[in-house]
């Protein structure tokens, strides 16, 4: 069995929504840099896009977000958004929930600690613990959302969305949930920026993040929060395409599988130590960092990006910030044979990788791929 | 600043009612329960607050069953407790 993508929400440095996302997809721009604002923070850090959530108070009352910190609020705007855009507000009582963050809520955990350091143990803030523990958007989203399904939340830095696929997915195939929200969040915050900051001395400050651009330290640190609404295969077709195959594995034991027809979102997010895959020659690379930034879930970007590619069935060129240019150029004429697959990987500079193909649903067949959906 | 009207801020800002002001808060309003609703992890949230802004410790449930009635009752408490 597969998984159908019933709806995305994301919510980024960049703004909110998928269609914001693939407005900039189609523009070719602006890059995250362009949402930068000074982090004013006196360790001294560099500029970050904010993730804003306000209008979480459009869809839900403020006093029942009160307890929420800035990680829980920027997930379940992006949860409550994929129902949206499945149109399927009010979700399904058993949906569940899987949710994937790198680092966890980094914020309210600095804060928690400082209330120690200020005034000892006695000084510790509840709320601000409640909110420090990792499951917290988790139990937020089912909370407000109704969804009564089992919950998850998995940690394993960036390839953390990756393996939370994984879980949704092997939910959907036992049958122990009819839909799941699956997704991912991190979040800046000032410890982050300070640590990134001290790591990057050598950052050109004005340099665009620049995923092809080896050795150099190019990344821009962002926060956000990306979601989907997977149901099981045998649900109505829908434009976003299916969830053909979740692999991980570690290079170079294992070897990622890339169908031959497929474009590949490497991913790669301008961190000088950025592992660089060894790309099958014959597939399109394209990466589109760029547009969302540096942060240990930006594989669910990604596959949020490699939906709208599928449901286009076009790639979109992204503007070489080194000379203007475009990364993926010639794939745009009439003659292009539309693109039916998107895979999304990333390896992390130990060798560990994930790999997730998206397919179109008139391409897809049992037989297309000689693996089963999850290969570990 | 009186004790009540940093009460109220205290409540507005820590317990993040960001639909509320402190002018809005009355002072004879129970906390918790139908009152402005609050619970026991705000009652912990409380107890950390008070003494971290005004050195007095709030020791106990039965203690603190009496001082969390209301404003009114809480800046009873903390003025006869504060520190000299």
């Amino acid at each position: 069995m597969k998984a159908v993508i019933r709806g995305i929400g994301v919510v980024g440095g960049f703004g909110t929504g998928i269609s914001t996302l693939e407005k900039i997809l189609m523009d070719h721009g602006p890059f995250i840099e362009s949402f930068a604002v000074p982090d004013g923070q006196p360790l001294g850090g560099e500029p970050y896009a904010p993730v804003d959530t306000r209008n979480l108070k459009e869809r839900f009352s403020p006093r029942s977000l009160r307890r929420m910190d800035h990680l829980s609020r920027t997930a379940l705007l992006a949860a409550a958004l994929a129902l949206e855009d499945a149109a399927d507000p009010g979700g399904n009582a058993d949906t569940g929930v899987a949710v994937a963050s790198g680092y966890g809520a980094v914020r309210t955990t600095f804060a928690f600690l400082d209330t120690i350091l200020e005034a000892g143990d006695a000084g510790a803030s509840p709320t601000l613990f409640s909110n420090s523990v990792l499951n917290a958007p988790a139990a937020h989203i089912s909370m407000h959302l109704g969804a009564r399904g089992p919950n998850l939340t998995v940690s394993r830095f960036e390839m953390s969305f990756s393996d939370a696929l994984s879980i949704a997915v092997q939910w959907l195939e036992e049958g122990r949930a009819p839909s799941v929200l699956v997704g991912g969040v991190d979040e800046w915050c000032p410890v982050l920026g300070h640590c990134h900051h001290r790591f990057s001395k050598t950052r050109d400050a004005a340099a665009f993040l620049s995923p092809f651009c080896t050795g150099l330290e190019r990344a821009r640190i962002a926060e956000g929060a990306v979601f989907f609404l997977l149901s099981p295969e045998m649900e109505p077709a829908s434009g976003y395409g299916v969830v053909e195959s979740v692999e991980s594995g570690r290079l170079p034991r294992d070897t990622p599988t890339f169908p031959k027809d497929a474009v590949i979102l490497t991913g790669i997010d301008s961190h000088r130590d950025s592992a660089r895959p060894r790309l099958p020659g014959d597939h399109r690379v394209v990466d589109y960092t760029g547009y969302y930034g540096t942060l240990p879930v930006g594989m669910g970007f990604d596959m949020a990006i490699a939906s709208v590619i599928v449901r286009r069935g076009r790639l979109f060129s992204v503007p070489d910030s080194t000379g203007g240019e475009t990364v993926v150029d010639g794939f745009q004429t009439e003659k292009a044979p539309k693109i039916r697959r998107a895979c999304c990987l990333n390896i992390t500079p130990s060798g560990a990788y994930g790999l997730i193909t998206l397919a179109s649903r008139p391409d897809f067949s049992e037989n297309s791929r000689p693996q089963g959906l999850m290969k570990s | 600043m009186d004790i009540k009207t940093k009460l109220k801020t205290i409540i507005v800002e820590e317990l993040n009612f960001e639909d509320l002001t402190p002018a809005e808060i009355l002072n004879d309003v129970p906390l918790f329960g139908d009152g402005l609703g609050l619970d026991s992890l705000d009652a912990v949230e409380l107890v950390v607050q008070i003494q971290k802004h005004f050195g007095v410790k709030i020791k106990n449930m039965e203690e603190g069953r009496t001082a969390f009635q209301s404003v009114n009752a809480l800046a009873a408490f903390i003025a006869e407790r504060l520190p000299e």
